[in-house]
């Protein structure tokens, strides 16, 4: 494989695993965060600074990253998940950019000019193995009560609280999940490129991952693995019209919210069991399609209506 | 202490611009229920109106910036329009409408890129670079008009939905929008009306930003700030975001000039975070629950 | 006969306005009581502050002998008062059983380890859960519309299901608002039986809103009366039928 195309699989891999967690947040339990990449940083300098600065193996520098930024998560959702909506917006809008502001001035970690020289573990190996674990935790937690619970806060928040759920405390699972799996993607993205920068975590890498989100649809795992393989690849090859491509981007994440919220895949998801179900349901078409031919050829008009809706 | 005074009239200048926005943004949100995301593009492009009117159309000051406000009034409603008002109808889910705003921001930040092209432009000189000096301060001729000028529309705004007929309406429609409708309200036009002065507050905010600084498209990265000063004065209350734009410029200018330039945008989060942890209703808020 | 909910001096303000003042009634237990009034009595505000959707303002609220006022209402509900809502409040793009079954929730304990790992407990549990859904469902009868999308059903099985997701949590007692809303004599009637089947299978007590009289004065054995936030009348179906205040203020100065 050309390490072009390697290149941008292993970006789409390391976008991946931060839109799984957005995903989670956003489409699972419907809060919208605005600096999601802010956790990134946190995840990428953290990493840094633990293989770079303390010459800690990857596997403990990944944790650390998924770690902190889960801590700094927590302490955002515990000031503003209690409040409405709005709160959490504003208040992820202005993490992002502060996080970005703080380490642009921090000379230790590089500032704005960045931080060279940090150890290239990432491989297109170690990328597969967290996308393919990311996949398979998050598919767990939505089928089961935890994933019901944040499904339930997104549908209807006050019928779910008067149901015994706890809706706090699943908004708040709900992010240090999301940030977590940010942190971890931060934290390849930095020991990919080797070379991190705060520029790289600005609000338009918040606005690219939740655009990957909605693109896939809201509460599609395979809609955001679809997506974010389509929309890292998308830029590449659009790069001559790459300055229309937000503009048409914008335009797209109004339709859809419009037309079809549920994006790509429909509100469908791809696993065993959907494909499985796809293909009975046409068998069982099929097979009502030819028994009422041979109806018809025995009854002419008997008007008899069809046996199916109704009470 | 002539030094402090002077902080404080900067101060004062750049929060009255802060105050433009955040009023925008608060009415909207009062009326509707929902952040206007957007309202930081309909900005940008209010410094643009303005821009272009002066320079490409050779239009005088007045003209200009009337043509920028009207713009931007027309722009609100049609992102209204296309973005919100199918929402609305379907009585989408909260999270529909943010989403919607992103969309229509990365719209306008993007199309300006792509067309005009990311350089920064500069408003030519109308007022002149002259201070008027009051004592041992001294205020920019454009800072004091600016202020005056916000001044006058805040004031006309309070006394357009205390006093006239349709800010009653919209009073009504932002208590309860089914009950409005109910007592024969227009509900759509009120809609129509508020994002028209919400764009309106925006142009004039945009051309003023654009004019004490320059014109460039991420310019609707500003508001952040205006919606930390929203919710500092309290999320919803018109006063409360004036008073907290003009707090925060006020104290972001101090910060600046006694510790440090570096931290002055950092000020911004630090003020929202002692918010959210001390008082998140604001400073003038009041806490509401929801209607069950 | 002891009484599962004491509510004292119950008062709720809206800025200067009351919209509960000083409301004292109970409810007795395995009793099926009504909470009846005009339009803005204050008959849903209750409900909200019994709840905990809404703070009080003062009084308070016991509830087998506890004191719940002001608890998160998760916690209400875990404690057995469940509800539903004027204007049904299901998971509307959420199947039937996917409702009833969130409630269930309540009754599993597994935690995020064992939801992330497929770990035994976790499968024995869900097991538990969704056969208690199923369970629920086939004897309010909702078992063949299972798959269904909650907003599409026809009304009345949508507040019955509303129902049901109550039930699904066990309660102790179930705050049924306007039940029969925009239901037909027929409806009513089925939904009277119903509520009495529920009562006696279930074994719970139960206090209803409402404004047809019919099911009121059918089903309930005990009766309060709300005007204007205040407590006008407590008492009897005959009683309160007989009770000159009630019926000028709210009956209309005649038989319905």
């Amino acid at each position: 494989m050309s390490s072009y195309i390697e290149g941008i699989l292993m970006l789409s891999g390391i976008n991946l695993i931060a839109v799984l967690g957005l995903s989670l947040l956003t489409g699972f339990a419907g809060l919208f965060s605005f600096g999601h990449a802010g956790f990134m940083a946190i995840g990428a300098y953290s990493a840094a600074v633990c293989t770079k600065l303390l010459g800690l193996p990857f596997v403990v520098a990944i944790a650390a990253a998924a770690l902190v930024a889960a801590g700094v998560s927590w302490l955002i959702g515990r000031a503003t998940l209690k409040l409405k909506g709005d709160y959490f917006c504003i208040a992820t809008l202005g993490f992002g950019e502060a996080i970005r502001l703080i380490l642009d001035n921090f000379q230790g970690l590089g500032g704005a000019r960045g931080w060279p020289g940090i150890p290239p573990h990432t491989t297109l190996l170690n990328i597969l193995v967290l996308d393919v674990i990311g996949v398979v935790l998050l598919a767990n937690l939505v089928r089961s009560r935890h994933g019901r619970n944040m499904i339930a806060v997104r549908e209807e928040e006050l019928a779910a609280k008067v149901a015994g759920i706890d809706t706090f405390r699943y908004k708040m699972l709900a992010l240090v999940i999301s940030a977590a799996y940010a942190g971890v993607a931060g934290a390849l993205l930095g020991h990919y490129m080797t070379f991190i920068q705060p520029k790289m975590f600005s609000m338009v890498k918040s606005t690219e991952l939740t655009i990957i989100v909605i693109f896939g649809g809201l509460g599609s795992i395979s809609g955001s693995v679809l997506g974010a393989v389509v929309l890292t690849f998308l830029p590449e090859l659009l790069r001559a019209v790459d300055k229309w491509r937000l503009v048409v981007y914008g335009l797209a994440v109004i339709g859809i919210m419009i037309g079809r919220p549920r994006g790509l895949m429909g509100g469908f998801e791809l696993t065993p069991k959907s494909i499985r179900a796809h293909f009975a349901r046409r068998r069982e078409e099929r097979a009502i399609k030819a028994g009422r031919a041979a109806e018809d050829g025995d009854e002419a008009l008997s008007g008899e209506a069809d046996g199916k809706g109704g009470l | 202490m002539a030094q402090f005074l002077q902080q404080m009239v900067n101060g004062l200048s750049i929060g009255s611009v802060y105050a433009l926005m955040a009023v925008g943004y608060s009415l909207v949100y009062s009326i509707m229920n929902f952040s206007n995301f957007a309202h930081g593009g309909v900005i940008m492009f209010g410094a643009y109106f303005g821009f272009f009117a002066m320079t490409l159309l050779k239009l005088p000051f007045v003209a200009s910036f009337a043509l920028a406000f009207v713009g931007t009034a027309v722009l609100a409603v049609v992102i209204e329009r296309i973005a919100y008002k199918p929402l609305r109808e379907r009585s989408a889910p909260f999270l529909y409408f943010i989403i919607s705003a992103m969309g229509a921001s990365i719209f306008l930040e993007n199309i300006i890129i792509a067309t005009i092209g990311p350089t920064f432009r500069t408003y030519p000189d109308v007022f002149g670079r002259t201070s008027i000096s009051l004592g041992s301060v001294s205020i920019g001729r454009l800072d004091l008009i600016m202020f005056v000028i916000s001044a006058v529309c805040l004031t006309g705004l309070v006394l357009f939905i205390d006093k006239t007929k349709m800010g009653r309406a919209i009073q009504a429609s932002a208590y309860n929008m089914k009950a409005a409708a109910l007592m024969g309200v227009n509900t759509d036009r009120v809609v129509m009306i508020v994002f028209a002065l919400g764009g309106m507050l925006a142009g004039i905010a945009g051309v003023f930003f654009g004019m004490k600084y320059t014109v460039y498209p991420q310019i609707g990265n500003i508001t952040t700030k205006s919606f930390v000063a929203a919710v500092f004065g309290g999320l919803g209350s018109l006063p409360g975001a004036v008073l907290g734009s003009v707090l925060l410029g006020v104290i972001e200018t101090l910060v600046a000039g006694y510790l440090s330039s570096q931290f002055r945008d950092l000020i911004a989060f630090v003020i929202l975070i002692g918010v959210l942890v001390f008082r998140p209703t604001g400073i003038m808020g009041k806490t509401t629950e929801d209607k069950a | 006969m002891s009484d599962i909910l004491q509510v004292r001096g119950l008062t709720k303000r809206f800025g200067g306005l009351a919209a509960v003042n000083d409301v004292d009634f109970d409810v007795r237990e395995g009793g099926i009581s009504g909470l009846i009034g005009p339009n803005g009595a204050g008959k849903t505000t209750i409900f909200n502050l019994i709840t905990g959707v809404y703070k009080v303002s003062s009084g308070s609220v016991s509830f087998g002998g506890r004191d719940i006022t002001d608890l998160e209402p998760h916690r209400i509900a875990g404690l057995g008062v469940t509800r539903t809502f004027q204007n049904i409040r299901l998971f509307k793009n959420l199947t039937v059983f996917e409702n009833v079954l969130t409630a269930c929730h309540a009754s599993a304990s597994y935690g995020l380890a064992d939801s992330l790992l497929r770990l035994p407990r976790f499968r024995r549990e869900e097991r538990a859960i969704m056969d208690k859904a199923d369970g629920l469902l086939e004897i309010l009868g909702l078992a063949d519309r299972k798959d269904a999308i909650a907003n599409g059903l026809p009304y009345g099985l949508q507040r019955r299901l509303e129902i049901t997701r109550a039930l699904a949590l066990d309660p102790k007692l179930l705050l049924l608002d306007e039940p029969a809303a925009g239901m037909n004599p027929d409806e009513t009637e089925q939904l009277m039986r119903l509520i009495g089947e529920i009562r006696d299978r279930f074994k719970l007590s139960v206090l209803v809103i409402e404004h047809h009289m019919d099911l009121v004065m059918g089903l309930c054995e005990h009766i309060v009366v709300l005007n204007f936030g205040q407590k006008l009348a407590d008492g009897a179906p005959e009683a309160i039928r007989g009770d000159e205040r009630v019926v000028e203020a709210y009956l209309g100065g005649g038989d319905q």
